[in-house]
Parts: structure tokens; sequence; C-alpha cells
């Protein structure tokens, strides 16, 4: 039935395959004979959805289970939104074209803070209440979340019913089995998330209730239904034998990463104080280069990818990285494969690597120093150093490549004029460096892409007390940078400063913040990551309107013992690691990685043991 | 070397693929096939698809044609069938065989149809009257930009009949390297002269031509 009506206007769209499924690898079951359905959202468009690794992961996962049936949904783009709400045409999953409303679990992803609004505008297109606390008793239409953002979930606590913390290989089927057996038992709701919030890494907001105190800060956290006080992530400890799927959706219409993504490690070793992916992974796994190797080659037998990436937050750091790249491109060269390499560090790039990669390789080299001074570099605990970088670029040039495009964040916590002038110094430093080498690239001279972002405080990192700039000093900084850099061989770029803000905002906000979110929804806000959609000035007149002030959020410091929104919930990371590291930042002194001394995280009392053999 | 050429059909929701995808989606499902597939020589070493006519968004057909290469011999009903089992949902292999003809020796193709409407008799008095015209012009896109043509010479009606809710039509149209006739230009037409509402479905390329009325192989 809603086939036929989707149909009618599918040629009235962009990029149609994106809404009718039948690609190769979709699973389809027969939904007489399945006991729990899942709705795996993603809150943005297929395009992009379609290019996370999770989804994969946990859609194969659910669906090797005969009784369960996980199905994907996307956000649809403005056109095909606008048909679905003149034709009423219920938001709806690829696999069977039914509407998720009828689903057991409505599962999102929340990667990153900008997405929010779409959440409420997909619920909202599915004809599922917004609020958790309008949906019916029975037990159904469970909505949950995962990911990275629900680290602090509170801007979202009022519209879902639970939130899953850490890693959802494990606890996402245990949550399944519980429904099953509680459906089939006509339990209600209630009576389910009070069970639930048992299982370890569920969080059910709604047993959870903050008291404020005048100045705005927590004052207390009540806890209800006998849930637990504090809140436990999930982690898999053997991450080498984790379930990882031999078969991913293979899309038609072209995807933001259309290839086969295989897992090398989880966690990062680093410490940078700025990352949250570095803290909230923690500990560091990695996979035997066996298992990725064989991973890959069945990947891309089953799909027929042409065209292979290592997804880890640091793939050079991996213990057997020689072996691994030497085994993965005798295969990749023998199968016509393209292998492609994201995340290599500066710092441990040997030439050997550097040769391997050389091979593979086409475009130019990137690198993240992050900040423009090594007093600041210190600080963030990026252990680069300089002579690392002009040793990696000395090679890169040596190699062929003549241009280079650096990272680096605006608006770190102590940073100064210098920290900026720096980077266009560190900039020039690199070039001189060119045209100082006899055997560089001829006929072509050196181009550095300087890319900045603008530091966006997170929870669970040593920053999270720290406040934002304004938005006058990153402009005063932007400014300067642009008035500092040799414009002849330096492309400067940066990111919209109100974007940040706002991600700073929902990043560290509590559970006020729901309203505003809600507001700025009703105000026609979604899509904010996409430049083209964002509106900070409807933002804004949402705070005023809810009376909250983004700048206690974003600009304000947090002190060491004031009561966290997401002080109940356990990464695994230590409060007290964090105002030790917060500390040592300020006194610029950096902390070793976690191969050369332990730091004290607290996620090795965690696992019971140490974390590295 | 091995030349090969695949007639396959495209239907279902495999019509939503663009041409553009299609590319890349056949050589996804020739890798997953494990064919042995033949690369270029040369910088930018890449797999030998040709594809005789693209086909419209939302087309189905039961006559695409696929020419391609492959490195070592294998019996043109193995590379079928092994094609058939990695295949996405819509799309089935046919036949293939060895390329008979040029493509360049296409000259039409035949598509099916059907223009839905409430008054299924007053529109196939509207058709009649219009291909009774002397000339049906349109205006068509063309690279050098907007051209007025008569496509009444070159259109073929096979037949036509009046159902419950629609006109069912079949028709021929100049096909290949030379001129290319969309149905949707026949559409337009109609909707121009006959100033009645209608939906067009099931729009289906049902045959590929040479000279002769020879079907392409």
């Amino acid at each position: 039935m809603l086939r036929e009506k989707i149909e009618k206007h599918l040629l009235d769209i962009q990029k149609p395959s994106r809404y009718i499924g039948g690609e190769v690898g979709s699973v389809i079951k027969d939904k007489s004979k399945v006991d729990v359905r899942f709705a795996f959202c993603f809150p943005d468009t297929y395009d992009i959805g379609m290019s996370h690794l999770g989804m994969k992961i946990l859609y194969s996962l659910m669906n090797e289970r005969e009784n369960y049936w996980c199905e994907r949904c996307f956000a649809p783009s403005e056109d095909f939104e606008n048909i679905m709400r003149e034709n009423e045409i219920p938001l709806y999953a690829l696999e069977s074209l039914d509407p998720i409303k009828d689903f057991d679990f409505i599962g999102f992803t929340m990667q990153y803070e900008l997405s929010y609004t779409n959440v409420l505008n997909m619920l909202d297109l599915a004809g599922i209440p917004i609020f958790a606390r309008d949906r019916t008793e029975e037990l159904t239409q469970i909505v949950v979340a995962g990911g990275p953002c629900v680290c602090n979930p509170e801007p979202l606590a009022d519209f879902f019913d639970l939130f899953i913390l850490g890693e959802g290989e494990e606890v996402n089927l245990e949550l399944m089995d519980l429904y099953h057996e509680m459906k089939k038992q006509g339990a209600s709701r209630k009576e389910f998330l009070r069970k639930a919030c048992n299982i370890e890494g569920i969080y059910v907001p709604e047993f959870y209730k903050f008291h404020y105190k005048d100045d705005g800060t927590i004052e207390r956290l009540e806890v209800t239904d006998n849930a637990p006080e504090t809140v436990k992530k999930r982690i898999i400890k053997n991450f080498d034998k984790v379930y990882y799927p031999e078969n991913f959706v293979v899309p038609f219409t072209e995807i933001v990463h259309d290839r086969v993504s295989v897992e090398v490690l989880r966690g990062c070793l680093r410490g940078c104080r700025f990352c949250q992916a570095g803290f909230i992974y923690r500990p560091f796994r990695e996979k035997h280069a066996d298992t990725i190797v064989g991973q890959t080659k069945c990947l891309c037998e089953n799909t027929g990818y042409d065209e292979v990436s290592l997804a880890s937050l640091s793939t050079s750091d991996h213990s057997e990285i020689d072996p691994m790249l030497t085994k993965l491109l005798t295969y990749t060269a023998g199968e016509r494969i393209n292998l492609s390499l994201p995340s290599l560090r500066v710092d441990n790039f040997s030439e050997e690597l550097l040769e391997k990669i050389k091979k593979i390789r086409k475009s130019g080299l990137t690198f993240a120093p992050e900040g423009g001074t090594q007093r600041l570099r210190d600080v963030i605990n990026k252990n680069v150093s300089e002579e690392e970088i002009m040793n990696t670029c000395r090679i890169a040039f040596e190699g062929g490549y003549s241009s280079v495009k650096l990272y680096f964040m605006m608006g770190l916590p102590t940073e100064t004029d210098e920290d900026i002038t720096g980077i266009a110094e560190l900039a020039q430093r690199i070039i001189d460096l060119f045209y100082t080498m006899e055997n560089r690239p001829k006929g072509r001279g050196v181009q550095i892409s300087v890319s900045c972002a603008t530091f966006v405080p997170k929870p669970f990192t040593p920053f999270q007390f720290e406040p934002q700039d304004t938005r006058e000093m990153i402009e005063h900084k932007q400014k300067l940078l642009l008035d500092s850099v040799n414009k002849k061989r330096v492309k400067v770029s940066y990111h919209d400063a109100d974007v940040s803000i706002l991600e700073a905002v929902l990043a560290k906000g509590d559970r006020r913040l729901c309203d505003v979110v809600y507001t700025a929804w009703k105000k026609g806000c979604k899509f904010d990551s996409w430049g083209e959609h964002y509106r900070f000035d409807k933002w804004l007149e949402a705070f005023e309107e809810c009376g909250v002030a983004p700048s206690f959020y974003a600009n304000r410091r947090i002190s060491y013992d004031e009561i966290l929104p997401w002080g109940h919930l356990d990464y695994y990371v230590s409060h007290e690691f964090f105002v030790r590291e917060n500390k040592t930042a300020h006194e610029a002194v950096t902390t070793p990685h976690c191969r050369l001394k332990c730091s004290g995280c607290g996620v090795n009392k965690e696992i019971g043991g140490r974390c590295f053999d | 070397m091995i030349r090969l050429r695949a007639v396959f059909s495209k239907k279902d929701r495999a019509k939503y693929i663009s041409h553009l995808d299609l590319n890349r989606c056949m050589l996804r499902t020739f890798r997953r096939s494990g064919l042995p597939i033949w690369y270029t020589e040369g910088f930018h070493s890449h797999p030998y698809f040709s594809f005789a006519l693209a086909l419209s968004l939302g087309y189905e057909s039961d006559c695409e044609i696929l020419d391609f290469n492959l490195n070592e011999e294998v019996p043109p009903n193995e590379v079928r069938d092994r094609l058939n089992a990695v295949m996405p949902d819509g799309m089935k292999i046919i036949s293939v065989a060895e390329q008979k003809l040029k493509i360049t020796a296409i000259t039409n193709a035949e598509y099916s149809f059907s223009l839905i409407t409430d008054s299924p008799e007053l529109l196939m008095n509207n058709i009649k009257s219009l291909i009774n015209q002397e000339q049906i012009l349109i205006e068509k896109k063309t690279k050098k930009g907007i051209k007025t043509v008569d496509i009444k010479p070159d259109m073929k009606i096979i037949s036509f009949e009046v159902s419950e809710k629609s006109v069912d039509m079949v028709m021929r149209l100049p096909a290949g390297t030379q001129t290319n006739y969309n149905p949707s230009l026949f559409f337009e037409a109609l909707k121009k002269s006959s100033e009645m509402p209608f939906e067009t479905a099931k729009i289906r390329r049902t045959g590929i031509f040479c000279e002769n009325n020879e079907i392409f192989s």
C-alpha cells in the first residue's frame, strides 16, 4: 500500500534510489515470523547515514537473529519530505517499506550535536509522539539512542525512552531479548523500562530528576524507580573476536564513504585533551592483522567494492601496522582494490611506511598539529614536536608531494595571539623547508592548506571544564590568522563560529535544553550541520523564548566540584583523572601515551587489569 | 581479451537506478561474481563496460544491452548464471553471447506504456487526432539549445488499446548514435494538444532494433 504511494512520487525527486530500498545486501525477512522489529534511524540523509560504520555492524548483528529484523531509515531530503507531508506518507523503513511507528524499537544513532533537530523531525514525520511522556503505555514504539553524543544525552532526554551507552554489539541484543520476553508477558512500557535500566549500559532518563540551584548549576540528582545511581557504558572485552559483518548493504547512488570499511582498532592511546573520542572509546583494543585481512577479503568479495578503508582513531598506532599493511597491500593490489588509510599520525610515520603508502595514495598528505606553537601543543597534549612535523614534511616532499594540508584548532584553552601567528609561522617554515630542499618536486610550488576548526569543549575530556571563546574572540583570531599568513602559498579555511557555539551548548547542555531543541525545530530548524540549512537566528530566538542563555553552557568555566549533567554516567575514565589532566594542561605539561606509561585514567580498574600486555 | 554482449532486464525497484549509477552497479556485480574481468592497460586501468543505449530513470526494460570484456574464455551461460546469482533485485541477465553487430547498427527502440486517465475513450480520440496531424512538432533540448523537431515521420505506433483506466500503447522511436527520441516527447506533444490530464505508467523498453526491424544482437 505505502509502496504504491511512495513510487507515485519517486520520479519527482532527487536520487530516488535512496527511498525505495532493494540494494544488494539489504536483509528482507518474513514479518509474520519476526518477533521484534528494530528501525535503525540515522538522523541525516541516506548519503551520509549509509556511510556510517556503526549502523552496518549493528544492522548485520541484529539480523543474524532469525526472529529479529533490523531495517534502515534515514532523514528524507527536503524535496521528498515535502511530498511525504503533502501525501501523508509516514516515515518508513527501507527494507519492508512499513511505517516505523509500528516498530518495536526506533533506534537513533547520535553522531553529532547538530543532528538533534533531525531526530525530532523524523519522529514527527513518522507520526510518533516527540516527547517520551506522550507515548503509549503499551509496550511498543520504544525510542532509543546510542552513539558518541549520548555520553551527555541530557539535551535529548525528554525525547527518548532510553539511551544505550557505549558499544552496542552485546547490549542491543540483551535489550531486544528483554523486550521480547516482556512483550510475551504483556508487560507495559513502564514495566519494561524499570527492568531495562538494570541492564548495564542502559540509561532511562525519566528515572533521573535534576534539581537546580539559583545560579543555574545543578544542585542534586534524584533517582527514582530503583534505577542505578550511576550508569556504566558497555565495552566489548575481546575486540579481536567481536562480531563483524560479512556483508554491507551496497547502495546504488553514490554515498559519502562508498567503500568497504574495516575497523582495525577501537579506542585511542594518545590522550589529546580536547578529543572526546580519545576518552569515551577507551580502552585501546586492536584486531590481529590476520583478522583485519580476513574481514577485508570477505567484505570485498561479498560487496564487490573495489575500495577499502581502514577505520580507527589512529591507524598507525596499531602494533602490527607493518605486517598488516604488507598483507593487505598484497591482497588489494592483486585484486585491483584501492586501500585508503585515514587517521595516520605525524610522529610514527616511517620511511618504509611512507613508501608503502605512496604506492596507493594519490591525494596530498594531511596532518593535524592542532596548535601553532609547541607550548600550545603541550597544553592540549598533542605530542607532536615541530621537528617531527618538519621531518614528516621532508619525507613527503622527497616522496614527490608538494602540497600539505594542516589541521588546527582555534580557541583552545590558554591560547594567545602568539599561538595564532604561530600557525602562520609554522606554515612559513614548511614553505622554507620546501625551497631549501634540492630534491624537491620540480615544476611546482609548494601549497599549504590550513584548515582551522573552532575548539568545542566536550564532556568526558580534560577540557570539559573549559569555556569556549566568545564569537568576538574567535572572529578576532580568524582575522589575525588571515593577516599573518603568506597568502601566495597558504590557503586558510575555517569553520563558522556560530556552528561551533551551538555545538558547545548542545554538547555540554543539561535537560533544560530539551525545550530549546524542540522550540528551534518548531521554528523550522533541521539539517543544522548543512551550511545552507543552518539558521542560527532561529536558534537564538529559541534560547530567548525558553529563557536559556547559551553562554551559560558555552562560555562559563565549570568548577571541578560542580555536579555535571553527565556526572551520573560512567565512561570508565575517572573524574579525578580529568581534573588532574586539566591542571596539567594549564601547566603546559604533557602526559605520555598509554603504551609508554599508564596515566591512571581509571579504565584499567574497570577492565580488571592492564590495558596493555 | 574476450568480447561479450549481455542482454539484461531492469525492472521493479531497479528502474530507479540512474544510468550513472548503473555503471558502478555493474562493476560491483561483476566483481561479486568473481568472473575474470578484463582491465584496460595504461595509467588509470579500469574495466570496460559499455551500455548500448541509456535508459531514462524510472523506465523499465526487457532488452538492455551491455558490452563487456573478460580476460579468459568462460561459457556464456556460465557467465549469465554467475552474474544472476549476485545481481541486484529487479535486474536479470537474459542472455550472454558474442557481439554480432556493432552498436552503430541500432536504429530504433520499442516502448510500451500506459496513459492513465479517468476517461480513456476521450484520450484515445485525442491520440488519434494527434497522430493524424500532418506534423507533430515538439521542442527538444539538444546540446546546442532548444530545437523544434517533427517527430511524426519517425514515430511508429505498433498498437494501442483502451482499457478500463488507461490507454495502453506500444511505439517505436529512433534510437542509437544518430537520433534518439524518448517517449516523453510524445507525452509532451499529447499533453499540449489534448489539454486533458493523464499520468504515464509502466513505461518499458521492449526491444532494440536495427534497420529492417532486425532485433539487435
